[in-house]
């Protein structure tokens, strides 16, 4: 095996605008942005291989990330299916779950499904949820109306969800034999395979974004796969998941729905990496792109996971990290509405025209502009290969102050504050969600704006740190080049809490885990496995359950108190209070194990060089409501024992921090800026 | 009171917006039952020291969100603000002093800032049970003290009540399902100290005096962009009028009658015209009726963009006729409220179509289907109550939504694995698309569904309260109307039919099915874009051969 700091690591993002890459071998790192080629996607891995002069012969780990599953979806353009469920229910995928995501909007639409209602078929059987059967499945009978189904029928692809599967599969594997009997062409998904929860309509929607954006998957990553074999690739090539975990590519073919939005989950598993790195185990990540800010929680060191996600309003299914999105980035419009209230965003000026200072056209003011009026931005600075015209910045930002009788300046700094309110806002109802208090967290940005905001940030939730992790503006590849090997097995099962339960625990718990050493083994997975289990409880009757963590080193004394305990204790954390009544019953609803294989040797990503030329010198500023003396200062000149007090602008490669009035740094540790509250 | 900077007014109306959005997830999230952890049938918001509501939370339902403060005012008047210490609370459901059915249950808690009263944190629940003369619905209710535990407006302490004080104890001795209702009763007060923690907070960050102009710059802030919206308006009389099938005795409509006028920026609706109250539980008291037609003029005029407060009250004035049906004399009952105000939400869309076609919807089948199924057996009740879809309205911009949950809701359907689990004595059989059910137009009305509940005890019971199984809703423009709801057993291979408002004592073996209607369509259906005519085919919407 060769030496870790001999090795060649390569993350290759592709987003919707940019791919970018990040390498890590002897040469040292390599940081290479290139446009995405969107016909075209998996070339956008070759071009980055290009321009980094990187030779695929030479690379010993490949990590790609790829927003082609999700836009699968977003453009409708997955597999042509045809989706089997329990006599009854045909119309499971166009009822949903009734309700609507815009309450007061007369004109509503549901979401549109993946499946036609004419391409979906109902076989008489009816499982329960004890994996009894009400209705048995008569072979014969369906193998002709399959058969009379499929006859000449257009399709590639098959879904098979039926009622209650989780509890008893053996309706849909007899249907998918029957499938593949009948037509060997067609790819199969079932239920069973990509997740065993309850909930039939999210159970159905999962499997059938599994088997529409199954093809697309396998056909883009088999072009990858000849591309790279024929440049002479010989090393390993993993995917990123949207649980922060990686597997590898032959993976994929098992169920492809875990690539979905993969994107911003990298971005995550860097800062979590990168901040760890100085301690921080409990932070809030704050990534600030053009049109959007992406938040996460993260508590000792660990992501905090949804057990359901959307993409284009279908439910995922899958355990996924949080990540909550607000509509505000640095291209939001900064506007005043009818009632004569001061906003900024939803909308955007997006990547084109962009903001007013990229001068290409954009009249109307943005976050960004607000940045350069107030000296955050430093007017001569390039943001990528982009110029500044700070005039015209402040063009977009004057008829808006005479309107309202007050200073550009004054203005821009008003709309910088509200658009922290609405980044504070989200931060806020995501900590209640999860029963935390924001105050024990640090905060960790990332992306090209995310630094600009975040002491302002941190400082409206009381936040006493932030931590500003090196290349800040390429954290997401790092963060594929840093993940760990993951996978996850979930399993619905009523459990009441009784004698019998630590048994079913043990056993439930018991067969996840041999479930997934039997997936590593099968793709020959070396080092050490580290698995975590959660239970959601809840208390019989109410409707919703709590996830409880489970060491699995508790398995083999587990009791019935000790599963009581941890439930009150979760209970506690959220609620502020235990449920009160002991000995008001208690069921576990579904299970779930996570699996981990980290990485024996995880690359760090390089401090900024030192740089003397660009100490701290006068920069004008516009902070408070007024003018005041700031500091601009490059990263890389920064004394690693802090003590630079703001106002102030630190420049670095690939973003820009803000350190306002109040604050200061605090120190280098590990490569991150550290920032505090000055004393 | 000085006016706050531009800046402050938008940086601290948003932080209470949001706070009344915590306070909204924290009570979904810990609350027990399904109609408020899945259906939302709850609301939360910040009044100012005056109860006038200035923030509430967007995510929950419409129909608790517009009459906070018409509830609040009956409990100050009782109990002065003045008299109030920190940890006391108000609460109330009585539907004659400004609640609405008693399965709501509202609490304002107060807000102290050193010992100054800034406002108060509010929470209301839908509550399963509540007690009364049968569990979850009691159809046959002739007055309010048949439908449960009617709490007056009043005044109590959380420390010396609550927690095995008095009040709790009283409750849960009064209810069928004690737990569940505490439990529930306690998100409430979770989610009232959540408002307390994040107004007290604003206050030491920005001042109280400054957190106090904000809340009422709020307030003529939305007030501002309602009369906005109103002055866009062509001034005139507009009248909207629809009908309930019945009072569920005998079978004469009852009426409904809208009068909307705009003039400027103001805009009155009155209900005169409306049929007197009835014997039945179908009345809906006053506050019910000012949500549901705050929540039409906002749908029409603002969309989602104008959030909700005591504004929209200050800009819209709404009556009711004394002794009708939406402002009914005590005590007649009230637990099925939603189909008058359903009707009176229709009435409004109706009127303001008139006025301003391009922004209405024909009208849906906007109705509330309660099927209430129950079974005891060894003391103890099961009682499943879930709220159904139905079809909206098609408009100039396109076909209405296939079942979805009513406008003044926003309940979810349960998942039938769940009901699977929970509910050994009946089993959900089939849930399908109401084919042909949505009136036909250019654009087509919404789909309604049909839910099929196969019984597998004796004993068990149906309630139901529904509409629209005689009247449909109208198409606009030309459209034709949607199809009607239906509820039947299916018992021995005979049909019975089911009224909308009935009870049924059921066999084991028997089907029992809900029908939702559809939405009215818009404009003439021949000239439906034949592209919306090959979606239809592809979707096997017009074909049933598929």
């Amino acid at each position: 095996m060769t030496h870790a700091s001999a090795m060649t690591r390569v993350g290759i993002e592709i987003g919707g605008t940019f791919t970018d890459l990040v390498a890590m071998g002897p040469e040292g790192l390599t940081v290479v942005k290139v446009p995405s080629v969107p016909r075209r996607p998996d070339a956008g891995v070759f071009d980055a291989l290009d321009a980094a002069g990187i030779a695929a012969a030479a690379i010993d780990e490949l990590v790609h990330g790829s927003t082609v599953a999700t836009n699968a979806v977003l453009e409708r353009k997955g597999a042509r299916l045809a989706l089997i469920v329990t006599e009854g229910f045909r119309d499971l995928l166009h009822l949903q779950r009734q309700d609507r995501s815009r309450i007061f909007d007369l004109f509503y639409r549901k979401p549109e499904p993946l499946v036609l209602r004419r391409e979906t078929l109902d076989v008489r059987e009816r499982t329960l949820s004890d994996g009894s059967h009400a209705v048995a499945l008569d072979a014969a009978e369906t193998e002709a109306r399959i058969a009379a189904f499929l006859a000449g029928r257009d399709c590639e692809a098959v879904a098979i969800c039926l009622l209650n599967a989780f509890a008893n599969p053996i309706h849909e594997l007899t249907v998918r034999d029957i499938v593949r009997r009948l037509r060997p062409d067609l790819a199969v998904t079932c239920s069973y395979d990509v997740t065993r929860e309850f909930r039939e309509y999210e159970r159905t929607s999962t499997t059938a974004l599994s088997a529409y954006v199954q093809p697309v998957i396998d056909g883009y990553l088999g072009r990858i796969k000849d591309g790279l074999a024929g440049r002479g690739f010989s090393g390993d090539l993993s995917i990123m998941q949207s649980n922060g975990g990686r597997v590898p590519a032959e993976e994929m073919r098992r169920s492809a729905v875990t690539a979905l939005l993969s994107g911003p989950a990298a971005g995550v598993t860097g800062a979590v990496h990168q901040a760890g790195l100085s301690g921080h185990r409990n932070i809030i990540t704050l990534d600030i792109g053009g049109t959007s800010s992406d938040v996460c929680l993260v508590h000792e060191g660990r992501p905090d996971l949804t057990r359901e996600s959307r993409v284009d309003d279908l439910p995922v299914m899958m355990p996924m990290i949080d990540i909550n999105t607000v509509g505000a980035g640095g291209g939001s419009i900064v506007w005043l509405d009818e009632g004569g209230m001061l906003r900024v965003g939803p909308h955007s000026a997006g990547a084109d025209p962009g903001p007013a200072c990229y001068g290409r056209g954009g009249a109307r003011p943005t976050l960004t502009d607000a940045h350069i009026l107030c000296g955050r931005i430093p007017a001569d600075a390039t943001l990528g290969a982009i110029a500044l015209d700070a005039e015209a910045a402040r063009a977009a930002f004057a008829p808006l102050a005479a309107q309202l009788g007050m200073g550009v300046e004054q203005l821009a700094e008003s709309a910088i504050r509200i658009a922290v309110a609405n980044m504070v806002a989200a931060i806020r109802l995501v900590s209640t969600r999860r029963g935390h208090d924001p105050r024990d967290f640090a905060l960790v940005p990332y992306g090209g704006a995310g630094p600009l905001h975040a002491v302002a940030v941190a400082d409206a939730l009381d936040i006493e740190t932030v931590v500003v992790p090196p290349s800040a503006g390429v954290l997401s590849a790092y963060g594929l080049l840093v993940a760990d090997h993951g996978f996850h097995a979930g399993h619905t099962r009523r459990t009441p809490i009784a004698a019998p339960a630590p048994d079913a625990v043990r056993e439930t718990v018991g067969a996840l885990v041999a479930e997934l050493d039997a997936r590593c083994d099968a793709l020959g997975l070396a080092g050490a496995r580290h698995m975590a289990a959660e239970l959601d409880m809840r208390f019989v009757g109410q409707a919703f359950e709590l996830s409880v963590p489970l060491p699995l080193a508790a398995l083999p004394t587990l009791t019935c108190d000790d599963l009581l305990a941890a439930f009150e204790a979760v209970h506690q954390k959220i609620y502020h209070h235990g449920g009160g009544q002991r000995g008001k019953p208690v069921e576990i609803v579904s299970y779930r194990v996570h699996l981990r294989v980290p990485q024996a040797h995880v690359p760090a990503l390089p401090t900024p060089p030192v740089d003397d030329a660009g100490a701290a010198r006068p920069h004008p500023m516009f902070e408070d409501g007024g003018a005041v003396a700031g500091q601009r200062v490059t990263r890389g000149a920064l004394s690693a024992g802090g003590g630079l007090p703001g106002p102030a602008v630190i420049e670095d490669a690939t973003a820009t921090i803000h350190l306002p009035r109040g604050w200061q740094t605090a120190g280098i540790v590990a490569g991150n800026l550290i920032l505090t509250r000055s004393r | 009171m000085t006016a706050p900077s531009l800046v402050d007014q938008a940086v601290i109306s948003q932080a209470l917006l949001s706070a009344a959005r915590e306070m909204g997830a924290k009570l979904y999230r810990s609350a027990y039952s399904t109609i408020v952890r899945d259906a939302r049938d709850a609301s939360t918001g910040i009044l100012d020291a005056t109860g006038a509501a200035v923030a509430q939370s967007d995510e929950l339902i419409p129909i608790l969100v517009g009459s906070l403060s018409l509830t609040f005012r009956h409990c100050a008047a009782l109990f002065p603000v003045e008299t109030l210490e920190d940890g006391d609370f108000y609460i109330t459901n009585h539907p004659y002093a400004g609640g609405h059915h008693l399965q709501d249950i509202l609490i304002f808690m107060p807000i102290f800032v050193a010992g100054e009263l800034v406002g108060f944190s509010a929470a209301v629940a839908h509550h399963t049970d509540v007690g009364g003369g049968a569990p979850g619905l009691n159809s046959t209710a002739t007055d309010l003290y048949q439908e449960g535990l009617i709490l007056p407006p009043s005044k109590y302490n959380l420390d010396r009540d609550w927690n095995g004080g008095p009040l709790e104890r009283l409750i849960a001795a009064n209810i069928r399902v004690p737990e569940q209702t505490i439990g529930d009763i306690n998100a409430q007060f979770a989610a009232c100290r959540t408002g307390i923690a994040r107004v007290r907070d604003l206050c030491t960050k920005y001042g109280t005096a400054k957190v106090r102009a904000v809340m009422a710059h709020s307030i003529d802030y939305v007030e501002r962009r309602i009369r906005a919206a109103v002055a866009a308006i062509p001034d005139g009389i507009y009248v909207g009028e629809d009908a309930l099938d019945d009072d569920g005795l005998g079978d004469t409509p009852l009426r409904i009658r809208a009068t909307v006028t705009v003039s400027g920026d103001a805009l009155s609706i009155d209900y005169a015209g409306t049929c007197p109250q009835v014997a039945t539980h179908l009345n809906a008291p006053f506050a019910s009726t000012v949500s549901a037609t705050l929540a039409c003029v906002k749908a029409v005029l603002t969309g989602d963009d104008v959030p909700f407060n005591e504004g929209a009250n200050r800009a819209v004035a709404i009556s009711a006729p004394q002794g009708s049906l939406l402002n009914p004399n005590f005590p007649a009952p009230v637990r099925a409220r939603m189909e008058a105000i359903y009707r009176a939400y229709d009435c409004v869309l109706k009127a303001l179509g008139q006025a301003v076609p391009e922004r209405a919807i024909a009208c849906g089948y906007d109705t509330t289907t309660a099927i209430c199924l129950t079974y005891a057996s060894d003391g103890r009740y099961q009682v499943y109550i879930e709220t159904r879809d139905g079809g909206y309205g098609a408009s100039a911009k396109g076909d209405g939504c296939d079942a979805v949950a009513g406008p003044l809701s926003n309940c979810t359907n349960a998942p039938v694995e769940s009901l699977d689990a929970d509910f050994p004595f009946f089993r959900v059989e089939s849930y399908a698309l109401r084919l042909g059910s949505g009136g036909a137009g250019r654009h087509r009305g919404g789909l309604g569904s049909a839910r099929a509940y196969r019984i597998l005890k004796d004993g068990a019971r149906l309630a139901i309260y529904s509409d629209r199984f005689r009247i449909p809703p109208n198409g606009l423009a030309g459209g034709e109307g949607g199809a009607c709801g239906a509820c039947e057993i299916v018992r021995d291979g005979a049909v019975l039919q089911v009224k909308s408002k009935d009870t049924v004592l059921l066999k084991a073996g028997d089907l029992v099915i809900s029908a939702t209607g559809g939405g009215g369509g818009f404009g003439d259906p021949r000239t439906r874009d034949p592209a919306l005519r090959a979606h239809d085919a592809a979707q096997g919407f017009t074909d049933e051969a598929a």
